[in-house]
């Protein structure tokens, strides 16, 4: 299987995903293709496109809860910073990925 | 492949979206309809034959109904292999062994590209050339 046919694939089924949520790819050509790349290579491991810079815990339940895209899992957190923890999302209006602050998840989970 | 074209369905037998299982020469074929493009895919999916047509289509990416195996449906290419199951659930014992064993063999299946046939619209009828 080519990577890059997959990454354009799962580039299409995220950005239906995404897009109703608020969010969309980054900006940062390179990143994101770092990232699908990254993706492409968990999938073709575990069978499931997990977040790549989230661990796995051997946990089903979980391990689905950063299945990518896993902003419906992790809303408030990534609202909060306005991307999602690798950075693949933003916001809608961001338009320098760059400059969104990075949280620590403990200041925004209750 | 042959170059002969032959008619397969009339274009409003499959609306945007779908797909529809044909026999042309002996060969299974899948003519999808993608936003109103037509194009002919072998039925078997290519990591266990199960039927293509019973499995979904989104823009040009077939998803087979067995494993959700997903293949292009311009170029035959396999994007992905199956999903795995949920080895978490709770299952009889007997049964666990038996879908444990399956799951090992599945791990030695590749999923194979499947192949595309060409196809044009005439006169009301998706001609394949299969």
């Amino acid at each position: 299987m080519e990577t890059e046919s997959r990454k354009k694939a799962l580039q299409y089924f995220f950005d239906k995903i995404v897009a109703p949520l608020g969010f969309k790819f980054t900006p940062d050509v390179e990143l994101k293709d770092f990232l699908l790349e990254q993706e492409v290579m968990l999938e073709r491991k575990h069978g499931i496109p997990f977040c790549p810079c989230q661990p796995l815990r051997n946990d089903r339940a979980r391990d689905m809860r950063i299945v990518c895209p896993c902003i419906p899992f992790n809303r408030q957190y990534f609202d909060s910073m306005k991307r999602c923890w690798c950075g693949l999302f933003v916001h809608k209006d961001v338009t320098d990925p760059d400059s969104l602050p990075q949280l620590p998840a403990s200041d925004v989970r209750p | 492949m042959s170059d002969t074209f032959v008619p397969a369905i009339r274009v409003d037998e499959v609306a945007p979206g779908g797909m529809k299982a044909v026999e042309l020469d002996g060969r299974e074929i899948v003519i999808c309809n993608s936003q109103g493009s037509y194009y002919a895919i072998a039925r078997r999916c290519g990591h266990m034959n199960a039927p293509l047509e019973l499995g979904t289509l989104d823009g040009e990416i077939v998803t087979c109904p067995m494993h959700c195996a997903q293949f292009n449906i311009t170029s035959g290419q396999a994007l992905c292999g199956p999903v795995p199951g949920d080895a978490s659930e709770t299952v009889p014992p007997l049964l666990g062994a038996f879908l444990q064993r399956v799951d090992e063999l599945m791990k030695q299946i590749r999923t194979e590209s499947i192949r595309t046939y060409a196809t044009k619209v005439e006169a009301g009828w998706v001609h394949v050339a299969p």
